[in-house]
């Protein structure tokens, strides 16, 4: 019998030791070296894609560079703030308004807009007081998009929104319940482009469903964003925000100020920054999502293919 | 191209996937090993204590079992967020989120196993000159062996389910790939991170039930040949009795 207690403990000793070892991780961060970098990002193929982008140029630069997925941005950011992750991508406006919310309470007055400049402006500041680095945006942006089918589009030559104002046609939208009240959707194309809306079909944002029933012609305008790769499947095409109605929210890296506030770094991140375009990001998700490739392959090929690493 | 036609068919059985994907396969298996194996591991460590403490004094008894039981009502997403301040994002985050989950089934187990430990052996030991430390050890414990196997069996199924919540902050073993897959609708993804999530929780059940019956083997002589071994088996017997219910 005290055989078998001995063998309980031994073996209960046995695994935590085999489990203490392999779990330790080993996260320090020494940006102000050639050190291990931590990129982080929320758990979606686009800024998955982007974290590997980041870490790809990062590792060419000769640093240790890792990417860490976590749930959301509401997980991540404090981590960044405490610099146990050291880079994340990000969208201006979205990131802008977060920090708002963050500093100035759940009724803060918004300050980010679909003017880049004026945003980042605001963006830079908010960070400053949280110790994080928001690095200069790119072209690459991913915010809110109305789109119709092609047919559509060609019947009343539609390539803006305001065209879209001008033909007197009435549409319906596929978009979430908060389209009826948010100012960047309905309330928006009514007043800034005199889009006559004749109702909302709650399908969702982006949604399959939402883009089948333009396809389908029940509804005339979707939700949905600009890097959506499934667009083209559907017969879709985007109309031209041309009256800057959505927020902008341009790609840029954010850093921890103490942790990855180097040159360096900033100056191999903004490699990616001035080369991705929309339309990369685009088939960078539309490989991912539809052929299933994975995001460091893809991330990879792109970086190789532009020449920002060495092959 | 046409190897990857499952993976672009969006099929839920893909071989292309287990091959091209193996490497992230095995090292979650590994990393959901890890986090169960220790949290168990852990588990127990502490689960026995509050036990000895509980049945030391009765009046502590309500209260460890009262705290245990509402730290498992916290949903576990919630627990994980929880203790994210104190953590950060690391494994031991969500093994701390797991121990507190498998006290509540592990405390009440080995409770009960050594409170059925019957008076008769531990006066005997007692008579025999054993001190408390070496009662516990040599007579109780042993005593107590099958109900305590029982609740780490019960836990050890129930971590290895719980594990993937992890994958909130990236420490989810096989959960981080089924997470990752609903949210891209990759359906051979999830079928095989879930398909390998069950046959772990599948083994482990095996593994420890073997264990248990290795390490204790009167019970076994018992249900088998109730004749022979009745009255050895008889201390032993009200011991097992305990451990069925649970």
């Amino acid at each position: 019998m005290a055989g078998a207690a001995t063998a309980v403990v031994a073996l209960t000793a046995g695994l935590t030791a085999c489990g203490g070892d392999s779990l330790e991780d080993d996260k320090g961060s020494d940006g102000g070296g050639k050190g291990k970098v931590v990129v982080g990002s929320a758990r979606f193929t686009e800024q998955k894609v982007l974290a590997e982008l980041y870490a790809g140029v990062l590792r060419d630069a000769g640093y240790d560079a890792s990417v860490k997925t976590v749930q959301n941005r509401e997980v991540y950011e404090p981590e960044l703030k405490k610099g146990s992750i050291d880079v994340a991508p990000e969208y201006a406006a979205t990131l802008t308004e977060f920090l708002n919310l963050k500093k100035n309470g759940a009724d803060a007055k918004p300050v980010a807009s679909s003017d880049l400049d004026a945003t980042y402006g605001q963006l830079t500041k908010l960070a400053d007081g949280r110790g994080l680095k928001a690095l200069p945006a790119g072209e690459a942006v991913d915010q809110n998009a109305f789109a119709v089918t092609e047919d559509y589009a060609e019947e009343h030559k539609l390539k803006t929104l305001s065209d879209l104002g001008k033909s007197g046609e009435k549409v319906r939208i596929a978009a979430g319940d908060e389209c009826e009240t948010r100012p960047f959707c309905a309330p928006g194309l009514k007043k800034k482009y005199g889009i006559d809306v004749s109702g909302i079909d709650p399908k969702g944002v982006g949604t399959t469903q939402s883009k089948q029933a333009v396809k389908n012609g029940t509804d005339q305008l979707v939700l949905t964003t600009t890097t959506d790769a499934t667009l083209k499947n559907f017969g879709l095409v985007i109309l031209e925000d041309d009256k800057k109605l959505q927020n902008a929210d341009n790609i840029l890296p954010v850093v921890n100020e103490k942790s990855a506030g180097d040159k360096k770094i900033a100056a191999a991140l903004a490699k990616v920054t001035k080369t991705l375009t929309t339309d990369d990001l685009i088939e960078l998700n539309r490989k991912v999502d539809a052929e299933r490739e994975k995001e460091a392959d893809v991330a990879k090929e792109y970086l190789e293919s532009k020449g920002l690493i060495k092959k | 191209m046409s190897k990857r036609d499952c993976l672009v068919a969006n099929d839920w059985i893909c071989g292309e996937y287990v091959r091209s994907r193996s490497q992230e396969l095995i090292d979650a298996t590994v990393e959901h090993v890890a986090i169960t194996a220790s949290s168990v591991a852990i588990g127990v460590a502490v689960a026995l204590p509050l036990a000895l403490l509980a049945r030391r004094w009765r009046f502590l008894a309500a209260p460890i079992l009262g705290v245990t039981t509402v730290l498992y009502s916290i949903p576990s997403l919630a627990m994980f967020s929880l203790l994210l301040p104190f953590f950060g994002l690391s494994a031991s985050l969500v093994v701390t989120g797991l121990v507190l989950y498998s006290l509540t089934i592990l405390v009440r187990n080995i409770l009960a196993g050594l409170q059925a430990v019957p008076d008769e052996a531990r006066e005997a030991a007692k008579g025999m000159g054993y001190g408390p430390l070496r009662l516990l050890w040599e007579v109780e414990l042993p005593l107590a062996l099958p109900a305590l196997l029982a609740g780490v069996r019960i836990t050890t199924v129930s971590t290895v389910a719980l594990t993937t919540v992890g994958a909130i902050v990236d420490y989810g073993g096989l959960g981080t790939l089924i997470l990752d897959g609903l949210d891209t609708q990759f359906k051979a993804q999830v079928l095989t991170a879930s398909a390998l999530c069950v046959a772990l929780a599948i083994a482990a059940d095996l593994l420890l039930l073997a264990l248990q019956r290795l390490l204790t083997p009167w019970t076994r002589a018992h249900r088998i040949r109730p004749g022979r071994f009745a009255r050895k088996a008889g201390a032993a017997n009200s011991v097992a009795k305990v451990a069925e219910p649970v």
